[in-house]
């Protein structure tokens, strides 16, 4: 039992960059209350505890051993399988050929390379890539020098409590490069399985490095057991070389007790798309904060929301742009809906800096109001400094429309259904923003 | 009123019907039977109240009943939600059909048809079942199926929007279909769409309730019984003569009268 910052011993405490990053990060974190802007809306009284569980670190020993005895490989994917791939003295520290699906594969509408993290831990099993990716764990990329030029560099710590938290506790999580002028024909998925009574944290880090011209789906599914009081804290950070593109979709759906806090970065340069959306219907707290830096001209953004906020839940859409350079443009569109005693929260920032010419950024937040106990809290906020931009943002809150309610009724649709097929049109407007169809037909299918 | 024997071609029975609207009250002592087969129209000027009871007869929230009855086939119209009514075989021709963005045509009808269907224990048709039908019907309608794909009414023009809430009609099939152009400036395009909707839809098990202010509509669908609407109530019956004498001398003689 311990308060979230633990004393856990982590991998790579004698490497000096990594663990002076942790230990200022640890300096920075905090659990922010109402009087701390972007945390104003949006109580954390549920992680006032200091019951919270870090299952142990086994980093390395998870990652010894191979199910099949005769074999001298260091992978443990713990897919059952007999034979496994040929791996002797590769090194290869658990990428699995073997092409049994491991327990936690999910059967899904769409085909995907699937990623899976029990509890907090990322299962070793890799899906067979195709050249040009490559899929690590974080910790693999510290030890090959590649991880130190991206973790952390362009979070400020002191804005973002969680990621700090993220950051003090580094360890788990994934870094994946794609080399330029590479583009996947299936989306890369990660599922994180949540199944435990306990209140357990997981700080999960993935780290996204995407080559010139180059483009890649990614698919986030969360989900969990209705029991535990769980934390998950993710923090994912995207770098977009020239000209590259990523489309990350997130569908949070833990369990009804849980936390569930996610920072999405995007460092996004010249000419290159960065472009999500998350629908979060689950958790007890669910927080999905994104912040992109348009570095350079012509960058792109188009970060697309959707909630479902019922019963007592309170799910938290947050959003800033910075639009560093000229030419770069932003679009978002969030709609949700509050039900019960459920709450929606949309912070949107666009911020445009003096240099940013000919810019554009537009936002709009839509929601529906479905009971007098529901709360929508809105804050949007521009903060321009250049002269030539063209900038629009627009917050509405609302009941269903009662004349839609009676035209459908009185064609014999009843009120229940009716209800139902006005709250799915609604959402479907951020939905249908899926280039995807199968994964759009899925996520229309969630909601 | 107690115990009433109810004959069996009678359709709709309005019995002085008192209605508010925002505290108002509009209707005032209304009586009307409509039996199987027939066509009425209630005329009257503008700002009467023909409306309200269309919206009443629907069940339209806030449209409030203070007194008097309505049966619908024998049965207690008013204790019935809007729904029920709208499987029983009510349908309201609008004036200006609502807009749903995000509602494509083709799933709202599925599941109002479906909704019917189950209220009278038929199968529920399957999306292919239900497209085939639907292609038929707009086909005869001379409907292009591929407006069908669009949200409900969303940037349809006032012909079209007619045109669909025809082929609404055409679909479900009700026994009484109110059709309600109590103030709009008649679009005679939209018009013929509709009545040639409703004539083709009508034989001796259907009934007709026309709401107007133009005896133009008329002409295009002839009533059995034309009644002038005035202070909340009919003031005056007759046949379809009566809609030629409106149409000569105005409303001015039957609202000089209260």
């Amino acid at each position: 039992m311990s308060e979230l910052l633990s004393d856990t011993a982590l991998f790579g405490a004698d490497i000096p960059w990594l663990e002076g990053l942790r230990s200022r990060a640890k300096e920075a974190f905090f659990l922010p209350n109402v009087k701390f802007e972007p945390w104003k809306y949006t109580k954390l009284s549920s992680l006032k505890r200091d019951d919270f569980v870090y299952s142990p670190s086994k980093f390395l020993e998870e990652l010894e051993g191979c199910p099949d005895d005769d074999c001298d490989c260091d992978c443990d994917c713990g897919c059952g399988c007999e034979h496994h791939h040929e791996h002797d003295g590769c090194g290869c520290n658990g990428h699995c050929q073997c092409s049994h699906k491991p327990e936690l594969y999910l059967d899904l509408p769409f085909d995907a390379y699937q990623i899976h993290f029990y509890n907090g831990k990322f299962m070793p099993l890799y899906p067979a890539l195709p050249a040009g990716i490559e899929v690590m764990t974080l910790m693999q990329a510290v030890i090959e020098g590649e991880a130190k030029n991206y973790v952390g560099k362009y979070i400020d710590l002191a804005q973002y409590p969680f990621a700090a938290l993220n950051t003090a506790m580094l360890e788990e999580g994934l870094f994946v490069k794609i080399d330029a002028d590479v583009s996947l024909q299936k989306p890369l998925m990660f599922i994180y399985h949540t199944q435990t009574e306990e209140s357990l944290v997981s700080n999960i880090r993935n780290v996204f490095v995407i080559g010139k011209k180059s483009s890649l789906e990614i698919v986030e599914y969360y989900y969990g057991n209705d029991g535990g009081c769980y934390f998950n804290n993710t923090v994912n950070e995207f770098y977009l070389a020239f000209q590259s593109n990523i489309k990350h979709y997130t569908f949070q759906n833990e369990g009804n007790n849980a936390v569930h806090i996610a920072l999405n970065y995007a460092n996004v340069r010249e000419n290159a798309f960065y472009k999500s959306f998350c629908l979060q219907r689950g958790a007890n707290l669910g927080r999905n904060e994104t912040k992109v830096d348009l570095l350079q001209e012509k960058a792109k953004a188009q970060v697309d929301a959707a909630y479902i906020a019922n019963v007592q839940t309170t799910l938290d859409t947050t959003t800033d742009i910075a639009h560093l350079s000229p030419k770069t443009s932003s679009d978002q569109l969030v709609k949700g809906v509050a039900s019960g005693q459920g709450k929606g929260v949309f912070q949107g920032k666009i911020s445009i800096s003096k240099d940013a010419q000919e810019t554009e950024g537009h936002q709009l937040h839509r929601a529906l109001l479905l009971s007098d106990t529901a709360e929508i809290d809105v804050k949007p906020e521009l903060e321009i400094y250049a002269d030539n931009v063209k900038c629009s943002h627009g917050a509405a809150c609302g009941e269903l429309d009662q004349n839609q309610l009676f035209y459908m009724r009185s064609r014999g649709i009843g009120e229940e259904e009716a209800k139902q097929i006005l709250i799915d049109a609604y959402l479907l407007e951020a939905i249908n923003r899926i280039d995807n169809e199968q994964i759009k037909e899925w996520i229309a299918a969630n909601v | 009123m107690g115990e009433q024997k109810i004959m069996s071609n009678v359709l709709l029975k309005i019995e002085n019907l008192c209605a508010k609207v925002a505290g108002k009250e509009i209707i005032k002592n209304f009586n009307l039977t409509i039996n199987e087969g027939e066509v009425h129209a209630i005329m009257g000027p503008n700002g009467a109240g023909k409306s309200t009871l269309s919206y009443v007869l629907t069940g339209k929230p806030g449209y409030e009943v203070t007194s008097g009855n309505i049966l619908f086939k024998g049965r207690d119209l008013l204790k019935m939600p809007v729904e029920e009514r709208a499987r029983e075989g009510l349908f309201l021709i609008m004036q200006y059909p609502v807009e749903i963005p995000g509602v494509p045509v083709t799933s709202f009808l599925k599941h109002a048809l479906n909704a019917k269907r189950q209220y009278n224990g038929e199968p529920e048709l399957d999306t292919m079942e239900f497209i085939k039908l639907l292609k038929e019907v707009a086909k005869e309608s001379g409907i292009d199926f591929e407006m069908l794909k669009r949200p409900v009414n969303v940037g349809f023009s006032g012909g079209e929007k007619k045109r669909l809430e025809a082929l609404q009609m055409t679909i479900l099939k009700p026994s009484l279909a109110i059709l309600d152009e109590a103030d709009s400036g008649l679009d005679i395009d939209a018009i013929k769409v509709v009545s040639k909707g409703v004539n083709d839809l009508m034989n001796e098990h259907r009934a007709l309730l026309i709401i107007t202010h133009y005896q133009k509509l008329l002409t295009y669908i002839k009533p059995d019984f034309v009644h002038v609407f005035a202070d909340g109530h009919i003031v005056k019956s007759g046949n379809s003569s009566l809609s030629e004498e409106i149409e000569q001398n105005g409303y001015a003689a039957y609202t000089k009268e209260q």
